[in-house]
């Protein structure tokens, strides 16, 4: 701490101009990070190619660019002070006619200066802001696709940064009119999703925005990314993030799906019925074979449900699915029995002392009485039969006797269903 | 088990501010009225805010107000409803509502409601359902929530509600506990809890609790000290909170405090900061701790200062 305040001003201003010349001298450098100044040489024995730049405070070097952490704060400071001053000298001058270039030269200072603060700072919304500003002026597709690599290199340092992933979404709006090539942008922000989503565990910002990529896509993109989102989720199977963008890929096909069967283009079940069959197959499987994960029982609940609601017949639909009701008339009985048969085979617990077996029955148990649950709120519902609230109450009690709000809602399941049945012999 | 280190605590907060000497501490100036927000709020709730001069915060917050009607994070940024809100409650808690010009800043807020109902963060249009809050939130202390198209927002929001009862950013995204806080607090404010299937939901916010007895933001991650507010005060506004187990989650907040030199932590053992301490006596406000001033769950102010903005002219 010491020794940086005694950093001087204008020693600052050397480091911000040291910095400032490496990012221009590289314009492709692709990942960017904070390093103690003694890794430096633990780099240079991994670097493949010559060495482009290496100080005491920066190394440069495949494109790749380490600063080290002994001058964050004072090249922050200076970058900040530069950039605050440069936009305020624009704001007031900005808008003089370009002849004397000086306008134009205020420009090109604070975009240098946005730059190097945003690779300090990811979330100084106010040097985001300004960047969309000029860029939206020039209309350039170049100027938008320098965005696109300043925010993935952003990125690359702060993969959670809210501010440059919704740049990215700003940028690509801003393209989405004149270029033709959407899609194209969709599937490869898909791939930098997924590249980040590798070395950022469970990171919410990327996979919501992977998410709000699936409206730009074309049927058969959600279809591929359906199939290639898969094997990576089998390979993650604690992320809830990429399981629910498995749910909202194919929430967008049951969507279209439905539109279709309502205006009569199509009266064709098979296709999303083997979509379900398949997911609830492999998450089965998955299951098995990871013992106690939350995200994957999470998972199967939806994929339960959407199949209760479109495939069976026996229970009275909700407006929303009246529609596109299947045609293959599932027996909500015949599915019910087999999801409990799964959740028995999960609910043994081998060894007390085995904390992933007995997540595992627990969260068996809570499944069936989720289903349960929906399925007896569900309008106009005709049980079959007086669900088996006995065995559940027995499988809650082993697996999750502490879990009290569970008690309350087996509680309301019961009185619900005496009621229907009480109704129905009336 | 220990006790809350109030003293600890204010001493730290008051402290915060000061610090301008590692990179950590300056690289958030951008938010600094968020961190206003946060540090201050806590003060009150733990009975001390007359401990710092309001007239220097007033000031500093008027400097922060562009000439759009919305609040920056720190002098000479941009404005965003984040911050604009922020200002806005900071306002309330000194009961100095009446320095603003109550129209405009309503003016700014609802010029960023767009066709659908849905709200932008800022003239750029990212938008967010956290966003909805910021600006319901907002105009309800600020009496002006007639200013905007409550229906169309209300739908909106509604249609950020997934299959497990939780809420996310935009229509079909994920379920997360941060989002929902500000779902379910704007659709009670506005009384349309109507929308939420509360069994369901609570069903959802119970599961966030692990076995150390701290609530998680979404399944399979770790507990966390601000997820006591976020799940907590969702479950007291939809009446649920009797679904969990409120001393285990008091125990863990307890545990993520520095006991030597003040502040909450993330979890226990981690370094703390302003934004967890806040968010650990905001919830152990919730679970009614002793000698704690009580938390209003929706506007996320103490219960004597939302009084004061609704119930005295």
């Amino acid at each position: 701490m010491r020794e940086e305040s005694m950093i001087s001003k204008g020693n600052s201003l050397n480091l911000l101009d040291e910095f400032e010349l490496i990012l221009e001298s590289d314009p492709l450098i692709d990942e960017v990070g904070f390093i103690h100044p003694s890794q430096f040489v633990t780099l240079n024995k991994e670097a493949t190619s010559s060495l482009k730049h290496e100080d005491a405070n920066f190394w440069s070097r495949d494109h790749k660019l380490a600063i080290s952490t002994d001058v964050l704060l004072p090249l922050y400071n200076a970058a900040k002070d530069a950039f605050m001053h440069a936009i305020s000298q624009y704001k007031r001058h900005g808008n003089l006619s370009d002849a004397s270039g000086y306008a134009s030269n205020l420009e090109s200072e604070a975009m240098k200066h946005s730059k190097a603060l945003l690779l300090l700072s990811c979330d100084f919304g106010t040097a985001w802001n300004f960047r969309k500003l000029i860029v939206s002026k020039k209309q350039k597709i170049m100027l938008f696709s320098d965005e696109l690599l300043l925010s993935a290199l952003v990125l690359s340092y702060s993969p959670k940064s809210e501010k440059a992933w919704c740049h990215r979404r700003w940028v690509i709006k801003m393209i989405a009119g004149k270029c033709s090539t959407l899609q194209d942008i969709a599937g490869k922000e898909s791939e930098l999703v997924e590249k980040i989503a590798e070395r950022s565990k469970m990171n919410y910002r990327a996979w919501n925005h992977r998410c709000w990529l699936v409206s730009y896509m074309t049927t058969e993109q959600v279809l591929h990314e359906l199939k290639k989102s898969r094997n990576w989720a089998g390979l993650h199977v604690a992320d809830n993030s990429c399981f629910h963008y498995r749910t909202r890929l194919m929430l967008r096909i049951m969507e279209e799906h439905c539109h279709k069967l309502e205006d009569g283009t199509s009266d064709e079940n098979n296709e999303i019925y083997q979509i379900w069959q398949e997911e609830l197959d492999w998450i089965e499987a998955l299951i098995k074979r990871y013992v106690g994960r939350e995200a994957l029982w999470l998972h199967r609940r939806f994929l339960s449900l959407s199949w209760i609601r479109h495939f069976t017949t026996t229970l009275g639909d909700t407006s929303n699915y009246r529609a596109c009701k299947s045609s293959i008339n599932g027996d909500i009985g015949i599915f019910m029995d087999n999801e409990l048969h799964l959740a028995n085979s999960c609910s043994t617990i081998p060894d007390n002392d085995f904390e992933d077996f007995q997540a595992q029955a627990m969260y068996s148990a809570t499944y069936i009485l989720w289903l349960t649950k929906q399925i007896s709120d569900s309008q106009g519902i005709e049980l079959p039969e007086k669900p088996n609230l006995g065995s559940l109450e027995t499988m809650l009690n082993m697996a999750c006797p502490e879990r009290s709000f569970l008690w309350d809602i087996l509680t309301r399941i019961t009185g619900k269903c005496d009621e229907v049945l009480k109704e129905n012999n009336c | 088990m220990g006790e809350l280190v109030v003293d600890k605590h204010v001493e730290y907060i008051l402290s915060v501010e000061k610090r301008k000497d590692s990179f950590e501490s300056v690289v958030l100036e951008h938010l600094r009225m968020n961190g206003a927000y946060w540090g201050l709020t806590t003060l009150d709730l733990l009975g001390k805010l007359d401990a710092l001069d309001s007239n220097e915060v007033i000031q500093w917050i008027m400097k922060c107000q562009h000439e759009s009607g919305g609040f920056a994070g720190n002098i000479g940024h941009d404005p965003h409803l984040l911050y604009t809100l922020s200002a806005v409650q900071v306002l309330a808690l000194f009961d100095k509502l009446n320095v603003l010009d109550a129209d405009k800043v309503a003016n700014y807020i609802s010029g960023l409601q767009n066709e659908d109902g849905s709200f932008s963060g800022d003239e750029w249009g990212e938008v967010d359902s956290r966003f909805s809050y910021l600006a319901i939130c907002c105009l309800s202390i600020l009496h002006r929530l007639d200013k905007m198209n409550v229906e169309k927002a209300v739908n909106y929001i509604a249609s950020c509600k997934n299959v497990d009862g939780g809420f996310g950013c935009t229509p079909g995204g994920e379920s997360h506990a941060g989002q929902i806080f500000c779902c379910v607090g704007a659709l009670a404010i506005t009384g349309s809890l109507h929308h939420v299937d509360k069994d369901l939901l609570g069903w959802w916010l119970c599961e966030r609790q692990v076995k150390s007895g701290g609530l998680n933001g979404r399944p399979e991650k770790l507990p966390d000290v601000c997820y006591s507010w976020w799940v907590l005060s969702s479950l007291i506004m939809i009446d649920r909170v009797h679904w969990i187990n409120k001393d285990k989650l008091v125990k863990f907040i307890l545990n993520c405090q520095d006991t030597e030199n003040g502040g909450i932590s993330d979890r226990p053992e981690d370094a703390v900061d302003v934004f967890h301490t806040y968010f650990g006596v905001a919830g152990l406000s919730l679970l009614e701790y002793p000698g704690l001033k009580a938390i209003d769950p929706a506007h996320a102010l103490p219960v004597d200062v939302v009084n004061r903005i609704f119930f005295q002219k």
